[in-house]
């Protein structure tokens, strides 16, 4: 039955562009995704995130006054943040692998770039809901877990409770 | 010396905080994306948009060609294109826009000047490939290919081979 499983699903797109909030919403509708909040910036995002529970965030980076790294970040650290662990996509024209990094650093938890097809954002949202990340807190980041691989070569400081344990179970 | 744990992070299982669907939800929710009756309402959901998003597109070319040179009008409204040309159908005239707007961000980033000249062939391509509608691709392919080799070739001019 086109549409099961999103009937709760309560999504919030930010994206100061109204032709592309119209495309994301037509296709997250098309997946039975019908519950959607629309805001055209970072700032007016959070107001929104304040005032309606979101489970679901599909975010575009460069907007004004506020862009989507800094939505992300706060989002991610302020103390007053609703849902600090609220899923954030980052759609953006922007691929270069510096944003790309920045954009992991701020917290959100998958990337896709535009243009968009319903096939990868789909695949996205498969990626969120069969395989959640843990979250990471540390001295200079709170967000997703930016590892998705255990790297059998590094050689850096270890840092996590559970490395040494971790480290045991790989050997 | 390696591997010592001097600041530990804390760890958060995804089953200590709130998901995005309960796990009922979640596996009808896969079978919902997964299925071939979805890709077919997203694919007719996107092409109802095509009429609005092409006229947007049109938009934009003409900011872009009446710019005059401010080069953050052109970033602005080539960027906006590359982001849904595609959607619209307009394949070269996105990929055109992705080529200068890689181009600007580069030299942006580098801080070296922009070659006027070059910009404004790109979105004088832009402009055609956009008007040229359904017969872009089979006419902007060659052209997409030559402004990107003269984009490689400058990126290279500049120290970013």
């Amino acid at each position: 039955m086109p549409g099961a499983g999103f009937e709760s699903l309560r999504a919030l797109i930010v994206e100061d562009n109204a032709h592309m909030r119209t495309l994301l919403r037509a296709v997250l509708n098309s997946a039975g995704i019908k519950l959607i909040a629309e805001a055209a910036s970072g700032q007016a995002a959070l107001a929104v995130l304040r005032e309606h529970k979101s489970d679901l965030v599909l975010s575009d980076l460069a907007m004004k006054p506020m862009d989507g790294l800094e939505f992300t970040r706060r989002v991610r650290n302020d103390e007053h943040s609703p849902n600090p662990f609220v899923p954030i996509i980052m759609i953006t024209g922007h691929t270069e692998k510096y944003r790309v990094q920045a954009a992991r650093d701020a917290g959100v938890t998958e990337f896709l770039a535009k243009p968009i097809t319903a096939h990868n954002l789909f695949a996205r949202i498969a990626e969120i809901v069969e395989r959640p990340r843990a979250f990471v807190r540390c001295d200079n980041y709170f967000g997703p877990d930016r590892r998705r691989h255990i790297q059998d070569d590094y050689s850096g400081p270890w840092r996590r409770r559970d490395d040494f344990q971790q480290d045991l179970d790989v050997r | 010396m390696k591997n010592s744990p001097k600041q530990q992070a804390q760890i958060i299982a995804p089953d200590a905080y709130p998901q995005m669907l309960s796990k009922p939800n979640a596996a009808r929710a896969i079978e919902t994306l997964r299925s071939a009756q979805t890709a077919a309402n997203a694919q007719a959901a996107i092409a109802a948009q095509v009429p609005a998003l092409r006229a947007a597109i049109l938009e934009y070319v003409e900011a872009l060609e009446n710019a005059q040179g401010d080069m953050t009008i052109v970033f602005e409204k080539a960027h906006e294109i590359r982001g849904f040309a595609e959607s619209a159908g307009l394949i070269t005239t996105g990929r055109i826009a992705d080529i200068l707007c890689r181009y600007m961000d580069d030299m942006e980033r580098i801080k070296k000047p922009l070659d006027t000249t070059l910009v404004a062939l790109n979105v004088s391509a832009i402009g055609r490939a956009a008007r040229a509608e359904g017969n872009d691709v089979a006419m902007g392919d060659a052209v997409a290919q030559e402004l990107a080799a003269l984009v490689a070739k400058r990126l290279a001019d500049a120290g970013l081979g």
